[in-house]
């Protein structure tokens, strides 16, 4: 690719303002150059794809397959990157997302025709992104992982304004990685969290804004208000398609300090919000509750019976996590 | 040392400056990489000068600097810049000093005091009780910066900084009790959140190193606490970065470390994990740094 002289490259200028045009109804972004506002809206929601993963097995590589096929992705000749969430130097728990769904979704979305798949991430608290990985076990996962990776608190990068956001930001520099590629894959753990409720597809795009300017941790954020801050980042990025890895998520004092718990399951779908809601809902949390899916739900209805859902049914796989009896509000009502 | 200098020679950019691994330049590891290559001798060389040059288009007119060139904000880089040896005549490094004893983290002023007090919160606790810096304007004070901003300001002193003396000695003061503050209840320090929600934090090893550099010259239980952790986490420190200001912190304090041993592509001490080296800048550019410090000269602390 080669950049424009601005610094921003004609493929990002082009999504960034193709993301704008598509995303207003949540209040979302442009790029440096301004974009019309349409009345577009996204909704209903996308469906919902809840399968069973008892572990991480090499059956996980049909099933990111079978992902694929069932919600049509067309990632032919595009530009896929994949975002799991890193975040401690430990490869025997559940901190990070497990590399071998990651592995799994790269063979698949390269199956699938994509001109490109890569991985990038953007730690949060460690800086050391590469080591982090390697202690994570993503290159004893990953073939030629390091050629494949992007460390988005370091990568090139470009000022994005926001249009009616909901935290106090109006832009953020956001990674050329992720404003070039065609497909963003958010790929969380199924995870609790301390501050936010729960920590799922639309949280863990905190790993996209550069620590290399705002630092480690992304304060910034924390200031501007952390559920408004992920409502903002949705709405760069509405299309983004979600992954969780549910196979054994983290109750209790999540994101970091929390204790394994085995849900069993990968959820996936194309409206990240639809996703993290019926993940709550898998976690025993009501959506309605959690702030920042309040926020980037807006108008739109998180009930259960307006998510289509495939695979199986939430009830079925249903496990009540744990959570810090400060946030024993955010339960579902029994 | 020589390997290192030549590696990072290898990765300049055409514009003077430093990638942290591939691609346009950041001001954080052209600093660490100006600093590794003056202390092996290379000041004068015509690479030096170019990164100085670039270096100085991160100027920003509040006299602080930017991460890059693309962004018109000054953070806590300007204090990293500080520690290049004054010769260089780099930035306009008077400035520079202004705008680094002017910040201070935004949860110990009084408006967040404020704030926290009508939320009913917990107002008055030693987290908030001393000041120091943040990564990014008009955010928290945290470890990282913390330490690096101390480390600078000690220069200034050292120097004999003519104007406000008094105010850089309590600035420094209070640094150094911010840092012991934040230390996590296993003895080292972490990006410098030692509790969440009463639930205790670990402590990371490159943070416990960086600490332990800008707390030289202090002692007390906690710093030998410190000490110990530090100790602790070199023996078994997964990453080349991190046993990088493990090094630099223990040695700080006098620590005997065994030499290093020339590995390519990986950094071995003795009695620690042989570490793999990726190839980034930082990764380098601190590697050397220890190594310097470990046979007496050390950049961070030398004036």
């Amino acid at each position: 690719m080669i950049p424009e002289p601005n610094g921003f490259t004609r493929r990002a200028w082009t999504k960034a303002t193709g993301i704008a045009a598509a995303s207003v109804a949540a209040g979302s972004i442009v790029s440096e150059e301004s974009c019309a506002r349409s009345p577009q809206r996204v909704q209903p929601w996308a469906p919902v794809s809840i399968y069973r993963a008892a572990t991480y097995s090499e059956e996980l590589y049909d099933l990111v397959r079978l992902i694929i096929t069932e919600h049509s992705l067309d990632v032919r000749g595009k530009r896929v990157v994949l975002k799991p969430n890193l975040v401690e130097f430990d490869a025997h728990t559940v901190i990070n997302t497990n590399p071998k769904l990651v592995h799994a979704a790269l063979e698949a979305f390269r199956a699938a025709g994509a001109a490109e798949v890569r991985i990038a991430e953007g730690p949060g608290h460690r800086r050391i992104t590469l080591d982090l990985a390697e202690a994570g076990g993503y290159f004893a996962t990953v073939p030629q992982f390091e050629s494949l990776f992007t460390d988005l608190n370091l990568d090139e990068i470009t000022r994005v304004h926001l249009v009616n956001p909901q935290s106090k930001l109006t832009s953020l520099f956001l990674p050329n990685t992720i404003l070039g590629c065609d497909l963003l894959v958010s790929m969380p753990k199924l995870k609790t969290h301390h501050w936010a409720g729960a920590t799922l597809s639309m949280k863990n795009l905190f790993g996209l804004v550069p620590g290399g300017v705002y630092g480690w941790p992304k304060n910034v954020l924390h200031w501007a208000g952390i559920p408004e801050c992920i409502a903002d980042l949705h709405a760069l990025f509405p299309h983004a398609f979600a992954i969780v890895d549910g196979i054994i998520g983290m109750e209790g004092n999540g994101p970091i300090q929390g204790t394994p718990r085995s849900a069993g399951v990968v959820v996936a779908g194309a409206s990240p919000v639809a996703v993290d809601a019926t993940c709550c809902r898998i976690m025993g949390l009501d959506p309605v509750r959690i702030r920042y899916l309040q926020l980037a739900a807006g108008e739109h209805n998180l009930s259960e019976q307006l998510i289509p859902q495939r695979g199986e049914r939430i009830a079925t796989v249903a496990a009540h996590f744990a959570v810090l009896p400060a946030l024993e509000g955010l339960r579902l009502p029994s | 040392m020589m390997r290192y200098s030549e590696d990072l020679l290898g990765r300049q950019n055409a514009d003077g400056g430093w990638s942290y691994h591939r691609g346009g330049s950041w001001t954080e590891p052209t600093c660490y990489a100006i600093l590794a290559l003056a202390t092996s001798g290379a000041s004068h060389t015509a690479e030096v000068r170019r990164a100085v040059e670039w270096l100085r288009r991160c100027q920003r007119a509040d006299g602080g600097l930017a991460p890059r060139e693309s962004v018109p904000e000054s953070t806590w880089l300007t204090a990293l810049a500080l520690l290049l040896p004054p010769e260089l005549d780099s930035i306009d490094r008077k400035r520079a000093e202004a705008w680094t004893v002017e910040q201070t983290g935004r949860e110990s002023g009084w408006v967040n005091r404020l704030r926290l007090w009508m939320l009913g919160a917990d107002s008055s606790g030693d987290s908030l009780s001393f000041e120091g810096w943040s990564w990014y304007p008009g955010t928290a004070a945290w470890v990282g910066p913390t330490a690096i901003s101390l480390l600078a300001l000690e220069k200034l002193e050292k120097r004999g900084r003519p104007e406000d003396g008094a105010g850089l000695r309590k600035r420094i003061e209070e640094g150094r009790s911010f840092l012991l503050v934040r230390r996590c209840r296993d003895g080292g320090w972490n990006h410098g959140s030692t509790r969440a929600l009463g639930y205790d934090s670990d402590s990371y090893p490159e943070t416990t190193g960086l600490a332990l550099l800008a707390l030289h010259g202090t002692s007390g239980p906690e710093v030998t606490q410190g000490l110990a952790r530090g100790e602790q986490h070199l023996a078994t420190c997964q990453s080349s970065q991190a046993a990088s200001w493990l090094r630099l912190g223990l040695g700080a304090h006098g620590r005997t470390l065994p030499a290093p041993a020339d590995a390519p592509g990986k950094q071995t001490v003795e009695g620690t994990p042989a570490l793999p080296m990726h190839g980034g800048v930082m990764e380098i550019a601190l590697a050397a740094l220890a190594d310097a410090a470990q046979a007496g000269r050390n950049p961070f602390l030398d004036v």
